[in-house]
């Protein structure tokens, strides 16, 4: 009963599209770098970094839990994956971040869709448990295959983001290689989420038996978002293994996975903006109250229960963000006079 | 001729296997009656070990009262629990909604949220180091059965889980209570219409459910000798697996399935290092999931 | 191949622990035709509908559409061979719009995988699904609410939506559960147009209806099942005039 449910009329005043998007680029590419250094740096650069590495894992845990509906509670272990390939691969072979990058996304991505193949036909319930075991069993092995992962004591000195020789000399170029990252992984995940594709997994989530009558083979599309999400979650854990420096398996715990979901429930289920909104909030808010520290996980699972208690919808919800999409960001058919409707 | 050690892992699995069995069992009356999981059993089953060390150290009272008093504490909390982060998702009074998967999601992720909650509170309050019972309590007396040793921990633990068993048994199946939550479980629109409070039966399961856990609690921490405010993330989800492996809806598959995999885990420590034990369960669970979907005893629920 | 029944049933028997509801039926729908499904509650038509949508494996016997055994195939499949269906109880996505909605039905037309969300050739064929969407919601007369919620709907409305969304999986065959449950006689009258009219434009349609006055005056042939059997199999004024149906309907008389 929010007032997200209700789609905006047209009498909210809109940019261009191609402006709206210009203006985002420019807030990340620009004016945050020049704002942070401004104030400081340093620090902060690190703070910004962390909270886009979980804009990344809170857009893609999105895709998989919010558009698809599939709860997934282990997407910390497949960001574990992709931080400790990059990380042996790095320190044991040297190799550069142009390779880390994409074999950490693609072995978590192809661990993420094995899993799925038997998995995917469980009743929700179900798959949700399946998937905290899963997570649950990747934590087990990342910390007791100690021949190969050093176990409890994690992974040191990873070596900086190397790419074709150059490295990046400050926090500040540091941060826009992430911000590069995480641009185009949010471009690719709006893509699949704000299309007809998405459109397939939201008649997916709602009613699967009707999705299956439409003609929509509902387990390959399962599969797929869950294979996307995963991938996503392994590039994610290769940005904190380079711009950490160090991992450890209590990085990738249940409780980070929880973390994770809790970004996507308050910026509401389904949302991708709204995911985006909500890992800013859960990593920038206890940073700023320093206080809160040591309190991080009460305050992160009260503000998980309030939001589901209060705010169903989220901060801005699945039916709001669609909307602002078409509105704001011209993704709507453009082929009928009327308001914004379809995707591009 | 059964080798002796391996006749004792399986007396120790069998202890374990009941501390999940009685867990399992909360597990699936809740499950049962409201198709959801609540997922913060693990901590009832915590606060019921942890109330029964502050009352040991506070009071010094004989054991039987301490259990008493912990199947007291539990009850509330679940009722507490069932107040806080169940109702409330509630809002209408229609079958649809008292089943419906948007109730269900949201109940998963409200319990979810109080479990972490409560656990890190725990941990503020008594640190994540270990908490030790004090020497007279523990349940580690050995005593020998030809050539077995067990503790009296394992004989206190077996005695309460069939005197709360048959109590269980006799409460569902003699009393109003009982049957008011029996229908509810059946169909809970049907229920409303003969006149039956749906609330109050739903608070009943879960007061008995996190009784059952809360004991499990504290007769595990009696027996190990030390709690922590961690201790119930692991064995809530291996009672869920029980509870999985059962079949969802019945409370002797899902004693049978926790018995068997306290056992089964006992002898892996045997082949395994400490550590990967807990694998043993998480991959039953995956296994029975994608193998036996509709458990191995009972019906298994398809799309609620 | 062209002399088969688009539609055939052989013999189709399903059993569920102890009751039989749908026992040796056989029966076949014809290009074109427009067929009336009609039974007293319990008759069995919901669980042929199943049968044929490929919810559920008939016990014994089998069905084939254009000639080809529909045995072992999944709902999709079924669906993407061009048998398209709509819900007695409204299987609507009521928090996704009207436009949405009806898109759904036109995914599996085009396909609407992954890459192509990312590929540059997408547009063309994003173009082709929202086209055939729009096409399809002219059609039903809901243009003008295409950027509504489903959930804004009147029931009415509702209906045709459900219509709508299975038309724009371009099926051949259209089963429709119960379309004119709740519509007052006036809707009823303007559904059976609209039916009809997709009929002469090329579809053919297998219907369920309790409503004796709309099958009547609608279809071209009418089939009535009654505790899982076929009891007559006719044209409608030979069937309402059938001692057996008004047998089950009425009961004997005393």
């Amino acid at each position: 009963m929010s007032a997200a449910s209700v789609p905006e009329r047209g009498d909210h005043p809109t940019l261009p599209p191609a402006f709206a998007k210009a203006l985002l680029a420019l807030i990340l590419f620009v004016a945050v770098p020049a704002t942070l250094s401004g104030i400081g740096g340093g620090y902060l650069y690190q703070i910004a970094t962390t909270a886009l590495i979980f804009v990344i894992l809170a857009a893609s845990l999105n895709l998989v839990t919010g558009t698809a509906g599939l709860l997934s509670l282990g997407h910390a272990g497949f960001y574990g994956i992709g931080a400790y390939v990059a990380a042996l691969l790095s320190t044991r072979l040297g190799a550069s971040f142009l390779v880390t990058l994409p074999a950490a996304g693609a072995v978590a991505g192809a661990i993420g869709t094995l899993v799925a193949l038997p998995t995917m036909r469980l009743v929700s319930i179900y798959f949700a448990v399946a998937t905290l075991g899963i997570g649950e069993m990747i934590y087990v092995t990342l910390l007791n295959w100690t021949d190969f992962t050093r176990g409890p004591m994690g992974i040191r000195s990873i070596p900086d983001i190397e790419m074709l020789g150059w490295e990046p000399h400050s926090p500040m170029q540091q941060y826009l290689v992430v911000a590069s990252v995480a641009a185009v992984s949010l471009w690719v995940l709006s893509r699949l989420t704000h299309s007809y594709f998405g459109n397939a997994l939201r008649a997916v989530r709602e009613d699967d038996q009707c999705a299956s009558a439409m003609g929509l083979n509902v387990v390959h599309l399962k599969i797929v978002a869950f294979g996307a999400s995963c991938c996503f979650a392994g590039i994610a854990g290769a940005l904190l293994a380079h711009t950490a420096n160090f991992i450890s398996p209590d990085q990738f715990q249940f409780g980070e996975s929880i973390n994770i979901l809790a970004m996507v429930v308050v910026g509401g289920l389904g949302s991708l903006p709204g995911a985006v909104i909500g890992a800013l909030l859960l990593v920038i808010l206890p940073e700023a109250l320093r206080s809160v520290g040591d309190f991080r996980m009460i305050a992160i699972g009260s503000i998980m229960f309030f939001s589901i208690l209060l705010l169903p919808k989220g901060l801005l919800g699945e039916a709001s963000a669609l909307s602002l999409l078409r509105r704001q960001f011209g993704e709507a058919w453009s082929g009928r006079p009327g308001p914004p409707v379809g995707w591009r | 001729m059964l080798d002796v050690y391996l006749a004792q892992q399986i007396v120790n699995g069998l202890s374990i296997g009941l501390v999940y069995a009685l867990m399992a069992i909360g597990f699936t009356l809740i499950f049962g009656v409201l198709n959801v999981v609540n997922f913060a059993h693990g901590e009832v089953y915590m606060i019921g070990a942890f109330a029964g060390l502050m009352l040991i150290t506070a009071a010094a009272p004989p054991l039987l009262a301490v259990v008493v008093i912990v199947l007291t504490v539990g009850a509330a909390t679940g009722v507490g629990l069932e107040r806080l982060a169940f109702k409330p998702f509630r809002r209408f009074r229609d079958e649809a909604s008292l089943r419906s998967r948007a109730m269900r999601e949201a109940t998963l992720l409200s319990s979810l949220a109080v479990s972490i909650v409560t656990r890190e509170a725990m941990r503020q309050i008594f640190g994540s180091s270990m908490q030790t019972i004090p020497q007279g309590y523990l349940l580690q007396h050995p005593i020998r059965i030809g050539v077995l040793s067990i503790t009296d921990g394992d004989l206190i633990i077996f005695a309460s889980s069939v005197v709360m068993l048959v109590a269980l048994q006799f409460l569902l199946f003699r009393t109003r209570t009982g049957l008011s939550i029996r229908a509810v479980a059946n169909s809970p629109l049907g229920a409303q219409f003969v006149g039956i409070d749906t609330d109050r039966a739903i608070m009943a399961t879960f007061a008995i459910g996190s009784m059952l856990g809360a004991t499990a609690g504290i007769l595990v921490g009696l027996y190990t000798g030390t709690i922590t405010p961690q201790m119930g993330f692991a064995p809530g989800i291996k009672a869920f697996v029980a509870m999985v492996m059962g079949g969802l809806s019945s409370i002797p598959g899902a004693v049978i399935c926790a018995l068997f995999l306290g056992v089964a885990e006992s002898i892996t420590t045997e082949f395994l290092a400490s550590g990967w034990q807990d694998l043993v369960a998480y991959a039953f669970l995956i296994a029975t999931l994608v193998f036996f979907p509709q458990g191995l005893f009972g019906v298994g629920r398809e799309r609620a | 191949m062209s002399d088969a029944p688009m539609l055939e049933i052989r013999n189709v028997t399903r059993r569920f622990q102890g009751l039989t509801a749908v026992d040796g039926v056989t029966g076949h729908v014809a290009a074109h035709e427009l067929v009336g499904l009609i039974g007293p509650n319990g008759a069995g038509k919901t669980t042929l509908f199943n049968l044929i949508s490929g919810f559920i494996a008939p016990s014994e016997g089998e069905i084939r559409f254009e000639g080809r055994s529909l045995a072992g195939m999944r709902p999709h499949r079924i669906a993407r061979l061009g048998i398209g269906r709509t819900f007695q109880n409204l299987r609507i996505l009521p928090n996704m719009t009207v436009f949405d909605n009806v898109s759904i039905g036109a995914l599996a037309t085009f396909g609407h995988s992954a890459w192509q969300a990312l590929m540059p050739g997408r547009r063309s064929r994003s173009g082709r699904i929202s086209e055939l969407t729009g096409d399809v919601l002219d059609q039903v007369r809901l243009s003008a609410q295409a950027g509504e919620l489903a959930a804004n709907l009147s029931y009415g409305r509702r209906k045709y939506l459900e219509i709508a969304r299975a038309l724009a999986t371009r099926p051949k065959l259209l089963i429709l559960d119960e379309p004119a449950a709740g519509l007052n006689e006036s809707e009823t009258a303007e559904l059976g147009e609209f039916i009809r009219g997709l009929v002469r434009r090329g579809l053919t349609v297998l219907l369920v209806e309790h409503d004796m006055s709309l099958v009547m005056s609608i279809c071209d042939r009418v089939i009535v099942l009654a505790s899982g059997a076929k009891i007559a199999d006719a044209d409608p004024a030979s069937v309402q005039r059938d001692p057996a149906v008004l047998d089950s309907y009425l009961g004997t008389r005393d």
